[in-house]
Formats: C-alpha cells, sequence, structure tokens
C-alpha cells in the first residue's frame, strides 16, 4: 500500500472514530441537560446556554482532529 | 463554485463522460479550490476572502449607522429593532453574567465580534452571482473560513483579555492571580508551566473553533452539491436522478448553517466574555 492510501484510508478511520467520540459526548450533554430542565424547568434558560457552550467546547476539540484527518485526506502524494 | 457551475453544465450535457474525462475531476482538488482563498476574477490585489472581509465590515458599519437612525422618532424603528434586542443580549446576558457589572465597557468589543462574526457568516451563504471567462457562476464566500482571519480576531481576544486582567489588578496581581491560591509550592513550576501554556490555548481554541465550522460547513455544501457533476459523469440518468437528493441535502445543510452562524457567533463572544471574566476576576 502507498503512503498517500494509507493516508486516505487513516483520514477516513480518523473521522469516523471524532465522530463517534463528538456524537457520544454530545448525546451525554444533551440528554442531561433534558434530564435537568425536566426536573426544573425554571432554569431551563441557564441550562440550554451552559448547554451550548459546552457543546461548543467538544465541538472545538472534534474540529481539531477533523482537521487532521481533512490535511490527510488532501494530501499531496 | 465557478469551476462548479462549469462542471454541471457539462456533466447535464450529452458529452458528459467525455467533458468529464477532459475536465480531469479531482473532487479533492475541486472542494480544496472552493474554500480555499482565490484571486477575485484574477486581481491580484483582491482575494475573495478580502473581499468578503471588507464587504462583512462594511455592512455592519453601515446596519449599525442605520439603525442609529431609527432612533430619531423617540421610540426604535426599522432596523434598530434587532440591532437593539442583540446588543441589550450581549450587554446584559453575555458581558454583565460573565465578567460582572464592570463588564458595560467590554460591550462595544463583545458587540463587534458578534456582529461582525455573525454577518461574515451569513454573506457566505449568499450566493453573488459573477461572471468570469464568459461563464456565469455563483461566489458564496465566507472571510471567517480563513484562518488568518480568525487568528486576527482571537489576537484580538487575547489583547482583550490580558488588558482586563492587567488594568484591574495591576501587572503583578495579574500574574499573581494565574495560579490559584494556597497551592503547594512544588506544585508551582507545574502550574505556572500550565498556566501561562493557557493564555494562549484560549485564544487558539477560538481561532480553530470559529475556521473549522466556516470550512466545515461550506465543504459540506460543495461536496453535495458537486455530487451532480461526480454522478453525471459515470451517466446521464443517475446525474438527473440525484439532482433532487443533492438539492433537498444542500438545502437542509444551507439552513443548518444559519443556525451555525448565530450559534458561533454566540459562542466566540461568550468564550472571550468568560475568559475576559476570569482574568478580571480571578480565584482568591
Amino acid at each position: 500500500m502507498s503512503p498517500f492510501a494509507l493516508a486516505h484510508l487513516s483520514a477516513g478511520i480518523g473521522a469516523g472514530l471524532t465522530i463517534i467520540g463528538a456524537g457520544y459526548g454530545i448525546g451525554r450533554l444533551a440528554a442531561s441537560a433534558m434530564e435537568g430542565i425536566a426536573r426544573q424547568p425554571n432554569a431551563g434558560g441557564d441550562i440550554r446556554m451552559s448547554m451550548i457552550i459546552a457543546a461548543g467546547l467538544i465541538e472545538g476539540a472534534t474540529f481539531f482532529a477533523l482537521i487532521v484527518t481533512m490535511l490527510l485526506a488532501t494530501m499531496k502524494g | 463554485m465557478n469551476t462548479l457551475l462549469l462542471l454541471l453544465t457539462a456533466g447535464a450535457s450529452a458529452e458528459a463522460s467525455q467533458a468529464a474525462e477532459a475536465a480531469k475531476p479531482d473532487p479533492a482538488a475541486i472542494v480544496m479550490h472552493h474554500v480555499t482563498n482565490q484571486p477575485f476574477l484574477g486581481l491580484d490585489w483582491l482575494s475573495h476572502h478580502l473581499l468578503f472581509f471588507v464587504a462583512a465590515a462594511a455592512l455592519v458599519l453601515v446596519a449599525v449607522r442605520l439603525a442609529i437612525r431609527g432612533y430619531q422618532a423617540g421610540v426604535p424603528r426599522g432596523l434598530a429593532t434587532p440591532v437593539e434586542a442583540l446588543v441589550l443580549f450581549i450587554r446584559d446576558e453575555i458581558a454583565e453574567k460573565s465578567i460582572g457589572h464592570d463588564g458595560r465597557k467590554f460591550t462595544p468589543l463583545l458587540c463587534s465580534f458578534f456582529f461582525f462574526i455573525l454577518v461574515a457568516a451569513l454573506l457566505g451563504l449568499v450566493p453573488f452571482p459573477i461572471l468570469r471567462h464568459g461563464q456565469w457562476g455563483a461566489l458564496a464566500v465566507t472571510s471567517t473560513g480563513n484562518i488568518a482571519v480568525t487568528a486576527a480576531l482571537a489576537a484580538i481576544s487575547l489583547v482583550a483579555q490580558q488588558y482586563a486582567g492587567i488594568s484591574r489588578n495591576g501587572l503583578w496581581g495579574h500574574l499573581k492571580g494565574l495560579v490559584p491560591p494556597g497551592l503547594p509550592f512544588w506544585l508551582l513550576p507545574v502550574m505556572i508551566l500550565i498556566e501561562a501554556l493557557g493564555i494562549f490555548t484560549k485564544p487558539f481554541t477560538l481561532m480553530v473553533r470559529l475556521f473549522a465550522n466556516m470550512l466545515a460547513g461550506h465543504m459540506v455544501i460543495t461536496v453535495l452539491l458537486l455530487l451532480i457533476p461526480m454522478l453525471a459523469g459515470v451517466s446521464t440518468v443517475m446525474g438527473i436522478g440525484i439532482i433532487p437528493v443533492s438539492l433537498v441535502l444542500g438545502l437542509f445543510i444551507m439552513l443548518l448553517e444559519l443556525l451555525v452562524a448565530f450559534v458561533q457567533a454566540y459562542i466566540f463572544t461568550m468564550l472571550t466574555a468568560i475568559f475576559i471574566g476570569m482574568y478580571a476576576h480571578p480565584a482568591h
């Protein structure tokens, strides 16, 4: 297998792994936030805001990994 | 987008496979061509990102001036209503809640971040018609999809964070506040190193988050539209069959990008405010 093919293969696997992690993280976050809002609807606004910020932080870390895969996928041999 | 439309028309014609063979479409190269900076109409002093950067800044300035004019009647009317709602939101919900009562003086900076990032992202969703090499194409560029632009925004954010800490606590107080008090002395070398790195990683994540979000959205839209010429290269029937799928998915991603534009503008502003608050009021 050429290094070029390996780079493409690892980019695909890496993107998949990244999304698994991010999906799990944001899923956990949304589940907890919904539970919190259901228990205390009055605090809904604050919880939603904190949820968006935390989701943004998770997403930021995810994008680091995605940029690495993007660089791998667009590598010129 | 120009090459894309050229490929679209080429793909729909009868000589699809020949045209595709002649154009030699390399999907990765086409996608990268659309999201990276390109000279505008072949000019060497103006590029797509620069043009849309200036356009976004000018649009924000003009819109806010118009909004101020809306107050002449005493009650806000026209453009003043939405702008006032957003500015009040930034002042009350972001600046004062995250920084404290002295957060009010950072409201102009936070408003500038919010409106610039929002308008730049929304401009990227508008396909502007452009005539190049005798071919009509569409140009949808967001200047925040360029890492240099987000790096500049993050640098301003970095300066604001350090200014907030130094102006409030003094230089020595600011440096002392970086490390949480009451630490065992043998932890100090490690903590000082980590906190010193933290000064730079905070704006760095701001930079990468905004850049990657804008880049990824445009990449996905381009890839979805690129499916049409690529499948049309295989056979005309498949090319025509993919058109509705591609357009509907593309429209869905566009709507998602509308949400992302607001969320990213909010997150950048909010995190800047939180970091300013962290440096202005360190743990005692």
